[in-house]
């Protein structure tokens, strides 16, 4: 059982909760193989879709996972071109709190900004993935994709290879699996991998240091391409041939049995070379599947203010 | 609010003075006729026809003088004025303040400095003195003005908030300042190293997942810029240290003779970098920013130890819808006038982590004195009246409505802070 309202990123879950959000997508996802997908979970509620930031795929999975729930699903379209620098976000979500929805999915290039939509809300606040602060849900979907093939988490290992400075996944990812037992590994260019990383994460020089930790597991980071014009790395030839799944790293993993995994969408030729994408251990489609069950999960659990009302009410009016 | 003090003689009675020499304030009376301070002692008599102002368990100390002050006029009078910032300042202790010339537009010119004078002479409680650009419109390209600027009564020259990047056109003002042995402040960053930042950089910004700025951007900074004042032979004022090893830079030329003072700030000594979380609190995003607990702590005793000349606020009021934006869109600054005193009582000198002796010299006798301010200022037989009387017992609510500055973007706000600014006195005016 959770009792709270929003989900902002995973530091503030329990364990607890975070186990009780992926025991509860099982049953979601079991419904994906039935001819009638969907359940009456969410009859009757209000999920908005907020999304300041482009994106695809996430909107389209959270938007999946509330038309399963029979919820009704209604994008707030803010178009990144109009949003200016210093819009105010106070006046958009007291539109929104005006228009009585449930729940709120936000996505914003600024860290910190679902936590001061949910102070001003009652709505649940769910985030999205703001700036390069978290990123909860897909956290939570890793985590759940993992523990499908991996039931057992605790000492298990997985190392994070990438753009670790500037990714809302590595904090949140990084944080899940150290709560569920998961020990985890960071391994990236000397300019994407901050100093100061949490006490719990193991680094690495080398790739070859990272394998002979013997991961379970390693989840490639997609790389934004425009990090190069900034100085972070001289080129992607030099990035793949460093720091990638190349052909030939790629047959060794594959010998070990080591699995993979990616957030999407990937850069082929930079994170992973083209043949790890038909790989038989590449958990990257999985992860896109189980994604629409543990937001749906996610979205059942949460609490809003104005539902946690309504429930306490006899059923009819309330006064 | 204006109080014309009757002609006769006043005897402050049953207080305790804050002196410069002594941690403790001590159990004196100040006997002030003229709006000139005649007798101080522990029990002075009461002349006859003297009123009695009672100050028993008060402290008594020098008005202070702040030297890093945004007042927005001319050009954002809807965040703050050349009256309500001076306000601000006298309901925090303030009886003198340096303001800063990234107005709209800078003063830059000989001009603008008279045009901000006029506007304090017919605003303003309190003097106010001005500092002038030290490139013509900040942008950091031509020398200002700065001999007109000087001679119009400049205390100071700055690009306040902009570095000045290239170091020939730095070295070239710090020489030519140097002609008329004006001041030269520095806030020190290097732009190119601080990138998008917006705190410090670090485990927080990591954990928070905000651009950080590394702490060598302002410590490079300050190394150069005060070499370069060194080859050049002027003086220079670093404004805003908040890092353990850019103090150490000052300390280190501060012991080669080379003239440089330096400052520190309420609240960089008062919050660090932890405070940001977990709401990303705009009102504690500031620039250069707020850095960790090490830093704060070495800060103080740079404060304590006499490294740190000047304490001052960098008052920077900012409007509510600005600061409520995200934590990357909102402006950096925060007030300060008006929570300074009260803060650093409240933390510091209540708790007896530093004494009021640090006080009286960091906030009212040395920001005069480096600025060549001639105003006799000390709680002395013969000096004009400049005097705060503090209430150690009471306390201060900041709310929105008792704020004197026309922002509201300060950590304290909703906060009650201990100690109460009961009154101020300068020469024959009581201000509050």
């Amino acid at each position: 059982m959770i009792t709270r309202k929003d989900l902002l990123d995973i530091e503030s879950l329990e364990t607890s909760e975070v186990e009780f959000i992926l025991e509860n997508a099982k049953p979601f996802k079991d419904l994906f193989t039935r001819s009638v997908k969907k359940v009456p979970a969410l009859r009757g509620k209000t999920v908005l879709s907020l999304f300041y930031e482009p994106s695809t795929r996430t909107r389209t999975s959270f938007e999946i996972a509330a038309k399963r729930l029979s919820a009704d699903v209604t994008n707030f379209s803010v178009s990144t071109s109009s949003v200016v620098k210093g819009e105010s976000i106070q006046d958009t979500v007291d539109t929104l709190q005006s228009m009585k929805c449930d729940y709120i999915v936000v996505r914003h290039k600024a860290s910190g900004v679902p936590g001061m939509i949910a102070e001003m809300t009652d709505a649940s606040v769910i985030n999205a993935g703001d700036g390069f602060h978290a990123h909860p849900t897909q956290a939570l979907l890793d985590a759940y994709t993992f523990k499908e093939i991996l039931p057992e988490m605790k000492g298990k290992r997985i190392v994070i290879i990438g753009d670790i400075l500037h990714s809302r996944v590595a904090r949140s990812t990084a944080r899940c699996f150290h709560k569920l037992g998961v020990e985890v590994g960071f391994f990236g260019p000397g300019t994407l991998i901050p100093d100061a990383v949490p006490e719990f994460i193991h680094t690495f020089r080398s790739y070859e240091e990272a394998v002979a930790w013997e991961p379970d597991v390693m989840y490639l980071l997609r790389l934004q391409l425009e990090r190069q014009k900034h100085n972070f790395l001289p080129s992607l030839r030099e990035y793949h041939q460093t720091f990638g799944i190349t052909h030939k790293r790629f047959q060794a993993l594959r010998e070990k049995g080591t699995w993979i995994m990616h957030p999407g969408p990937v850069n082929r030729g930079v994170e992973v070379a083209d043949d790890v994408m038909s790989y038989e251990r590449s958990l990257i489609n999985q992860q896109v599947e189980n994604g629409i069950a543990v937001r749906m999960s996610v979205l059942f659990s949460m609490q809003p203010r104005v539902a946690a009302r309504a429930l306490g009410d006899s059923g009819e009016s309330s006064s | 609010m204006i109080h014309e003090i009757p002609n006769g003689p006043q005897l402050f009675q049953g207080g305790s003075i804050a002196t410069e020499s002594d941690r403790e304030a001590k159990r004196a009376d100040l006997l002030v006729e003229d709006g000139v301070i005649i007798g101080i002692g522990p029990a002075l008599g009461i002349p006859e026809g003297a009123e009695v102002i009672d100050c028993s368990g008060k402290i008594l100390l020098p008005g202070l003088f702040d030297m890093l002050v945004h007042l927005r006029e001319p050009g954002r009078e809807d965040e703050e004025t050349i009256q309500s910032g001076t306000e601000a300042a006298i309901a925090g202790g303030f009886t003198g303040i340096l303001t800063m010339p990234n107005t709209d537009p800078p003063i830059d010119s000989a001009a603008m400095v008279r045009f901000v004078q006029s506007l304090a002479r017919e605003n303003a409680r309190i003097p106010v003195q001005t500092a002038g650009c030290i490139s013509k419109g900040r942008l950091g390209k031509e020398m200002a003005e700065i001999g007109d600027m000087h001679a119009t009564g400049a205390r100071l020259i700055t690009d306040d908030g902009s570095s000045v990047q290239d170091p020939n056109l730095l070295l070239r003002a710090m020489q030519y300042a140097r002609s008329f042995d004006m001041l030269v402040g520095s806030h020190c960053e290097t732009p190119m190293l601080n990138g998008e930042g917006v705190m410090n950089l670090g485990s927080m910004s990591y954990k928070l997942g905000v651009p950080g700025m590394p702490a060598i951007s302002e410590e490079i900074c300050i190394e150069r810029d005060i070499r370069i004042a060194q080859h050049a032979g002027a003086r220079i004022h670093i404004q805003q240290v908040t890092t353990s090893r850019g103090l150490e830079i000052i300390r280190r030329f501060k012991n080669e003779g080379v003239a440089v003072t330096a400052e520190v700030s309420p609240h960089h000594l008062l919050f660090n970098e932890e405070h940001l979380a977990p709401d990303y609190n705009t009102s504690l995003k500031m620039n250069p920013p707020l850095r960790t607990e090490a830093d704060s702590e070495a800060l103080l005793e740079g404060l304590i130890d006499g490294s740190f000349d000047v304490i001052a606020t960098d008052h920077a009021p900012h409007s509510s819808y600005k600061k409520n934006m995200d934590f990357m869109a909102a402006p950096f600054g925060i007030l300060g006038l008006e929570t300074a005193l009260l803060s650093l009582f409240d933390r510091l000198i209540k708790p007896g982590r530093l004494g009021w002796d640090s006080l009286v010299r960091a906030y009212a006798k040395n920001p005069r004195t480096i600025l060549g301010l001639d105003e006799a200022t000390g709680l002395k037989e013969g000096a004009s009246l400049n005097l705060v009387i503090f209430d150690p017992e009471g306390e201060t609510q900041i709310t929105r409505e008792s704020l004197q500055s026309q922002s509201h973007n300060t950590p304290w706000l909703g906060k009650t802070l201990a100690g109460n600014v009961e009154s101020v006195w300068l020469g024959k005016t009581r201000l509050i």
